[in-house]
């Protein structure tokens, strides 16, 4: 199951396989005062099957990043290659992309919700019913997927919401913020459950969050991002070892690398 | 038992019993003529004894009712969807819209009758126009306010834009849509009968007017009493269909529109 982490937050060796190359991507949008460059320069290389986290000040285009390398957005300048191909429309094939919880449709329960990618491609009703069934197991929803989710707590459908992402089983992940509106426990809860997801798909994941601690606990790897016009200013390794657990919060070398990181955005900002 | 407070549900069939019992008790007291209040059993006896009448006049206003609801709210929807989503159209059209909504349509009506006469057709004209703005207003507002997340999930999704609207846009402004239907069909209904009233040779508001001219007070309150109940039917009706279609719409809509990253990474916004 967690063997893709038997190395334990060693570096990926160099010849492993990239999941998402950017090269030189820059972005400028019209504004009411003219061009604003948005995003300068960016260059990244995801492994497969690596968790990347990208943090960075408000406002420093990392959800614009991230809706760019799921082809939901242009960019002006620069490549993305996913899996080898470029990517310039949505190809749930290969991402799948979590939002926050407000993303889940009100008017369907949360076994539809979950449903809902595989019925936009018209897959059989049993073939949905089943993998929607098998994901809520997953996320620990069992149980629950009649519910719609005003009847499901913040946390439950955040789960969903992975769920759904997670339904079309694409080997890569865009998370964007998906526990911001998460009180502070729910939000570490789900930050576990998610590696416990994680380690048992073996997806790579690209994960934006405003929280230094949720960056180093979940990460292989942290981004970190300028203010605007966004470029990326430092790239840690975080070498704690999986499974992560609450106590290593506690520890100096997550301390140390959540203060790099922190120094790095009041620098740039 | 005893000191617990009545259901609600009891409390109003209970209030609705006291008021039938006034309308018969009030009048038959003496404590107020008959010809201002006429007892609940004479009119009553009225409407049966000329039943012929009155559901011929009913008949009218039914179909003219009915032709009005298609216009207002076929008419309505579709272009409170155009509005609503087009943003150039709304930009140039919703501020018109919004201001003509204040202005009583009703001054209106004796040129729907130079126009169309004094048959149905100037009824349901008038009608359809009256209630016609607030579907229209409505559903446009149901269109702006649905939460650019979804969309933005769908997309992501692989929706196609027949899916987007579809599968997320029609959903998503089903209960705006139906609050306007709601209130459309009951304008539909006044505008129907209100210009039945001021110019007309058939259906349950001339039948108003007509009996009030000859002080036939029984007739006068049997047609009313029909009114009365044809509006709180046609309200009971689309509550229900609005509560079977949207189940989810009791706890209230997710007030947590997109909270995007700052200004920076929505330059979607910027263009709009």
């Amino acid at each position: 199951m967690a063997q893709l982490n038997a190395t334990a937050g060693m570096p990926a060796p160099a010849a492993q396989e990239a999941a998402i190359e950017v090269a030189q991507l820059s972005h400028v949008y019209a504004g009411a005062q003219g061009a604003v460059p948005a995003l300068q320069d960016i260059s990244i290389r995801v492994d497969a099957g690596r968790f990347v986290v990208i943090v960075g000040p408000s406002g420093c285009g990392k959800t614009s990043l991230l809706m760019m390398l799921a082809g939901l957005r242009a960019q002006s300048e620069g490549s993305i290659l996913c899996l080898g191909r470029s990517i310039h429309d949505p190809d749930p094939k290969r991402v799948g992309v979590i939002f926050q919880e407000a993303s889940l449709y009100p008017w369907l329960t949360a076994l539809d919700n979950i449903e809902f990618p595989l019925s936009l491609r018209g897959a059989p009703r049993e073939e949905r019913r089943a993998r929607a069934l098998s994901m809520l197991r997953l996320v620990g929803l069992d149980g629950f997927g009649e519910r719609y989710p005003h009847e499901l707590s913040g946390g439950m459908k955040q789960r969903v919401s992975i769920a759904r992402g997670l339904v079309q089983d694409p080997p890569v992940l865009l998370m964007d913020e998906p526990f911001a509106a998460l009180d502070e426990q729910t939000r570490m809860t789900m930050g576990h459950e998610l590696l416990r997801i994680w380690s048992m798909t073996s997806k790579t994941v690209v994960f934006i969050t405003h929280s230094l601690t949720e960056a180093v606990y979940l990460a292989d790897e942290v981004l970190v991002m300028s203010a605007r016009p966004g470029r990326i200013i430092d790239r840690i390794e975080v070498t704690l070892p999986r499974p992560r657990t609450f106590e290593m919060m506690a520890t100096d070398v997550f301390g140390q690398m959540r203060d790099r990181i922190w120094q790095q955005i009041r620098k740039s900002a | 038992m005893s000191r617990r407070l009545p259901a609600p549900g009891n409390v109003r069939w209970g209030m609705l019993v006291a008021l039938l019992l006034a309308w018969e008790l009030v009048p038959k007291t003496g404590l107020l003529p008959e010809l201002f209040l006429p007892a609940l059993s004479s009119t009553l006896k009225v409407m049966v004894q000329d039943w012929r009448i009155y559901s011929a006049a009913m008949l009218v206003t039914l179909y003219e009712i009915v032709l009005s609801m298609v216009i207002a709210c076929g008419g309505g929807i579709a272009a409170g969807a155009l509005v609503g989503g087009l943003a150039r159209l709304r930009d140039l059209l919703l501020p018109v819209f919004s201001s003509l909504y204040a202005v009583p349509l009703v001054i209106l009506y004796p040129v729907f009758t130079a126009w169309f006469g004094v048959g149905p057709e100037s009824k349901i004209a008038f009608a359809g126009i009256y209630a016609f703005f607030p579907v229209m207003l409505s559903t446009a507002a149901g269109i702006r306010t649905i939460d650019p997340q979804f969309l933005l999930a769908a997309r992501s999704m692989g929706a196609t834009l027949t899916q987007q609207i579809t599968r997320v846009i029609i959903p998503a402004s089903l209960p705006t849509v139906f609050a306007g239907l709601r209130l459309g069909g009951a304008l539909a209904i006044i505008g129907v009968v209100v210009s039945e009233m001021l110019t007309a040779a058939a259906g349950i508001g001339y039948l108003v007017t007509l009996n009030r001219t000859i002080l036939d007070s029984p007739r006068v309150f049997a047609a009313l009493l029909l009114i009365l109940i044809l509006s709180v039917a046609y309200y009971m009706m689309a509550r229900s269909i609005e509560r079977r279609m949207v189940v989810w719409q009791s706890a209230g809509r997710s007030p947590k529109a997109a909270r995007q990253d700052g200004g920076a990474g929505v330059p979607v916004s910027a263009a709009a």
